[in-house]
């Protein structure tokens, strides 16, 4: 038989159709329906039982992936994705998976421990935590008796959902508002340019349902704040529909290199290249009308959408893509291209994250990027840029102290951020030096290290370790890290496997995701979640919380959300770990939803159109009237809707720090009073126009197995990645004489360190790239090669004996200044001017 | 420039078309409708083009009497008495140790392999969980499902049911079934069956190497 082939067998296949299904045999053998499932169960290889698989979060990065364990004998032997998650479609990344070595990895602090000697000497003596929490609470007690509980200090890296909402409410209860986050290290100054816009942050883009995307500085498919949802989303939309993704980036991240095109661009003009293709768009109309009527472009609120086109185009006349190619290196015929196939697609995402804001002005960067977005009517409808949805749950609420204070350290230096609403966290410790504004007593931080994530972090470690000015240092965690080891008493937290949470991220398709963590074991040692932790001090302290542990307050939680609660509450949460609405419908276009104004006390303002109750705002009619709405303190709190064209519309609520009308505030009142260009513009980066012929610019970024600080411990992700080796063009090293794996050092003005070049094609010239995640000084043995000084169990793990590698990487951040964006205080990451030579 | 699901959905189907007919033959005796369906004029055009020879007398006889031939055949090759070619997997694959037996080690492989897909053995059904017709039937419903999923562009599941079927193909039927064939074509003297043993390995072997295709890609 010589002429079988796929064709001819395709053939015989179009006939004998009617015999396949069912008339050529008297009887099928097989019954039922097929049923494949994607994960969700687990089976022991060694002993082929069923393992326990209990439904759980992630904590590895912000993502919070749902997920489930797989436990055997109380031991977590792996994590999977759900497969239940409408977010997460059962899929967990590296990282993810690797989270069992936070539990395990032999470095891990199990005991309290208090140091004895100075800090730094690594000399500890372990207590009970009877003895830790009694020491802790002789501290905190006078301060909140005094009237001075300002002066205990709080400071988190990572808090979400109920890990923050446990917290704030015992901060509440106990009565200090010096709470300090980390965002301005991470993206502040994005949501600051969003929330002068369209009021509360974090962003969303549908990919589901988009034909075109344009990245600046986001490397999503490696990671990102909701990196496994929407980098899923995006693959498929580019493989399933041919959706074109254009990524504009400095260096060839694993996002540029899988894109339809990649485009290398000068660090801190990708809001310029934004401006550039607004300009091709408005001027070759092809903008569309549709958003216009909701975004205000001059002073004149009540500008027609015509005089607001005019408007646009004379903003932006300057930004021809030959302005911006000579400023970008981004060729002028790229950006006219993909202006138009943005503008021209039915929908189109703009995606922008850190490489593009972590500048000077970063904040107006993103403001830029929002126009884009606006002008071709891609925000917050289907296809589009949208405002991200996530669940809301309901809580117990403790009762607040009678007196409630903030030291006002968080924010910067006065006038060093024009609008810090996401705090300014890397300058905490100039502040406390300073002392201007007062110093914490008591310092605690959590699931955080100020010492090593901060700019020019040297230096602040060397006022971690000054007593005079950080009195009494506390931190709950799990690694003896560069700060854990600084401190007076370590708390040992539990792993994220091992406690409770509700949980909140971002859905990716527009419809919220109620979800849970639940321990998938028991805690090791000693270890306790802190939510259990601030109850018991609570009451050291003299004051009750409405709740009694961290699994309390879930379980509440359960039952007093609408929905979750129908659902089967706290049991339903547990045996399925997900739960959203059925009928629940994705959320676009709420700015669009007609609003009722018929309220006695509403009122239209008629500078601003803005509807507003000045009952709740708490003044009279008469004084309403005559102030306006701008004009009233806190009239903002009483915004109902805007007028839009004669229509009532809920617009975009001012639902932030920024006061302003329902209208997308592209003119800003807010940014001009501060002396900032009101409508978004391109403002070169000052230092990087003083750089000399011999300068580069260092910017840095993150790998798809680490996170910032908190995974160097986990041995199967650093087995991955365990260097980084600068980025450096081939050009840009062959004038210095460096070829590829050459030990160089990188200098700055504050200060420099050593390592090694990678040469490469994949970054443009004159920049240096170098990622985080790596360089530590502690964290264990897989992490720095060092062990835990403590003791405890590295030799305990014969993987110990298996690492192969040698390297442990650099920590770019000591030749990185602590400064911020003047608009946004964010952390300016990518614009350190640096000399590299040989070393 | 995309995925083509109509495409992919057919190829699919075609493949759950063909296991389908393979089940048929190898399942039982022919009937004389199935008989009736194997020679109409589509079918005769198709095997005429592959070079498939059914016999002179498969055309032109009654179908009740080369269904007749067909029976006493089929009942020589694959049931007895005396000597026959067993058309079970765990007679010609071996697990453990085990093999030249029915209902070994492997007819449990197989029968846990097929219910956790969700299907079942139906309790009407008097075989052995291993028979080379219903390993041919797992296959034609698993291909006939995917092409379903194909269609409703879920692609995940479509991805997923096809790496199940390649793994069905790599742990069993490609184990046995090149051997059980050759066993067949040798032992025919009916050119129906040699034919139809020659049909079923070429159809397997080109499935594997669509797999291998498909991976390398």
């Amino acid at each position: 038989m010589s002429k079988i082939n796929r064709r001819k067998f395709m053939k015989l296949a179009a006939v004998s159709g009617a015999l396949a299904t069912g008339t050529g045999a008297s009887q099928t053998a097989l019954a039922g329906s097929i049923k494949l499932e994607e994960g969700g169960r687990g089976f022991s290889p060694s002993t082929r039982k069923e393992l326990k698989a209990i439904p759980t979060a992630c904590w590895q990065c912000v993502t919070r992936d749902a997920a489930i364990g797989y436990v055997e004998d109380g031991r977590l032997k792996k994590l999977e994705g759900n497969p239940n998650s409408i977010r997460t479609l059962g899929k967990l990344c590296a990282r993810g998976q690797a989270g069992v070595n936070q539990v395990y990895f032999p470095d891990r602090i199990l005991y309290p421990m208090k140091r004895i000697g100075k800090r730094g000497e690594h000399k500890w003596k372990r207590i009970s935590w009877d003895e830790a929490l009694d020491t802790i609470a002789a501290r905190l007690k006078p301060l909140r008796d005094a009237g001075t509980p300002e002066l205990f200090m709080y400071q988190y890296g990572r808090h979400k959902a109920s890990q923050a909402a446990t917290m704030y409410d015992f901060m509440a209860a106990y009565g200090t508002k010096t709470i300090g986050n980390h965002t301005s290290v991470c993206e502040a100054a994005k949501w600051v340019g969003q929330e002068s816009l369209w009021g509360g942050m974090y962003d969303n883009w549908d990919y589901d349902k988009t034909d075109f995307v344009v990245n600046f500085g986001s490397n999503q498919f490696e990671t990102h704040t909701n990196h496994i949802p929407t980098a899923q989303r995006l693959i498929r939309a580019m493989v399933d529909r041919g959706v074109p993704l254009y990524t504009f980036d400095v260096r060839l991240s694993n996002t540029a290199a899988k894109s339809t095109r990649w485009l290398p661009i000068k660090p801190g003009t990708d809001g310029l290249v934004a401006l550039a293709m607004v300009n091709v768009i408005m001027n070759e109309d092809l903008y569309r009308k549709d958003h216009f009527k909701y975004m205000r472009v001059t002073e004149d609120h009540h500008a027609s959408v015509d005089e607001k086109i005019a408007a646009v185009k004379a903003n932006v006349a300057k930004f021809t893509p030959e302005y911006a190619a000579q400023r970008s290196t981004v060729p002028a015929d790229a950006i006219r291209e993909i202006a138009r196939g943005f503008a021209k697609a039915n929908s189109a995402c703009l995606v922008s994250y850190r490489g593009a804001v972590m500048h000077y002005h970063g904040a107006d960067s993103e403001r830029a990027m929002m126009l884009l977005a606006a002008v071709t009517n891609n925000l917050d409808r289907a296809g589009g840029r949208v405002m991200g949805v996530g669940a809301s749950w309901n809580h117990p609420k403790s009762k607040p102290a009678r007196v409630s204070k903030s030291l006002h350290i968080n924010d910067g230096f006065p006038g060093e951020a024009a609008y810090p609403t996401h705090h300014v966290s890397h300058r905490v410790f100039d502040m406390i030096k300073d002392g201007h504004e007062g110093r914490p007593q008591v310092y605690w931080w959590s699931c955080y290290n100020p010492t090593y994530i901060n700019g020019d972090n040297d230096r602040v470690a060397e006022i971690f370790k000054d007593e005079k000015l950080m009195p009494f240092l506390i931190t709950s965690t799990i690694t003896y890290d560069e700060s854990s080891s600084l401190a007076d008493i370590i708390l040992p937290d539990v792993t994220y496997p091992e406690r409770w949470d509700w949980e909140d991220m971002v859905s990716a398709n527009q419809i919220a995701e109620y979800y849970i963590r639940q321990p998938l074991i028991k805690p090791l040692g000693e270890a306790r979640c802190q939510g259990d932790v601030w109850a018991d001090l609570a009451k050291r302290i003299g004051f009750e919380l409405a709740w009694s542990s961290k699994e309390d307050f879930v379980r509440q939680s359960c039952e007093m959300t609408p929905g979750v609660k129908e659902a089967g509450g706290f049991e339903y949460m547990k045996k399925h770990g997900v739960w959203h609405d059925p009928d629940a419908k994705p959320n676009y276009g709420f700015f669009e939803a007609k609003a009722d104004v018929s309220g006695d006390t509403v009122i239209l303002d008629k500078q601003t159109g803005v509807y507003w109750d000045y009952k709740k705002a708490g003044v009279s009619k008469s004084e309403a009237e005559s102030k306006g709405y701008l004009g009233v303190k806190g009239a903002k709190s009483a915004y109902v809707a805007q007028d839009i064209e004669g229509t009532p519309r809920r617009a975009y609520p001012p639902n932030t720090a920024f006061t302003k009308s329902g209208l997308l505030d592209f003119y800003s009142d807010n940014f001009k009073v501060k002396g900032f260009p009101a409508f978004p513009t391109y403002t070169p980066i000052p230092e990087h126009e003083k750089m000399g012929s011999d300068d580069m610019i260092m910017t840095t970024y993150k790998t798809a197995v680490h996170t910032h600080s908190r995974t160097a411990h986990c041995k199967w992700l650093v087995e991955m990645k365990h260097d980084n080796p600068a980025w450096i063009n081939t050009q840009t090293a062959a004038a210095r004489g460096i070829k590829n794996g050459d030990a160089i050092r990188v200098k700055s003005d504050v200060g420099e360190f050593a390592t090694t070049a990678y040469v490469t094609e994949g970054i443009i010239p004159g920049v240096i790239a170098v990622s985080h995640s790596l360089g530590r000084k502690y964290s264990g043995v897989f992490a720095s090669g060092k062990s835990n000084p403590m003791n405890g169990g590295a030799e305990a793990d014969p993987d110990v004996k298996n690492i192969w590698w040698d390297t442990h990487g650099t920590h770019p951040n000591t030749a990185i200044p602590n400064w911020s964006d003047p608009i946004s205080g964010t952390q300016r990451w990518m614009d350190t001017v640096v000399r590299v030579a040989k070393a | 420039m995309g995925t083509n699901w109509k495409k992919m959905a057919d190829n699919a189907s075609s493949r759950s078309h063909i296991y389908g007919l393979l089940a048929a033959v190898f399942r039982e005796e022919p009937s004389a409708a199935l008989v009736e369906e194997l020679r109409s004029p589509q079918m005769k055009e198709v095997f005429g083009e592959m070079d498939i020879k059914l016999g002179q007398g498969f055309h032109s006889a009654s179908a009740l009497l080369v269904a007749d031939v067909l029976a006493e055949e089929f009942t020589r090759l694959f049931l007895g008495p005396g000597r026959h070619i067993s058309a079970h997997e765990s007679i010609f694959a071996e697990v453990d140790g085990d093999s030249g037996s029915l209902w070994g080690a492997t007819t449990v492989d197989v029968k846990k392999f097929i219910e956790a897909t969700g299907l079942a053995y139906d309790p009407e059904y008097t075989g052995i969980p291993d028979h080379v017709s219903v390993e041919f039937e797992f296959m034609q419903r698993m291909s006939a499902w995917e092409a379903d999923q194909w269609r409703q562009k879920h692609r995940g599941r479509a991805e997923y049911c096809a790496d199940v079927q390649r793994r069905f193909l790599d742990r069993h039927l490609l184990r046995w079934l090149p051997q059980f064939m050759d066993a067949v074509i040798t032992e025919a003297t009916v050119p129906f069956y040699r034919s139809m043993a020659e049909l079923s390995k070429n159809f397997v072997l080109l499935e594997r190497a669509s797999f291998v295709e498909e991976a390398a890609a």
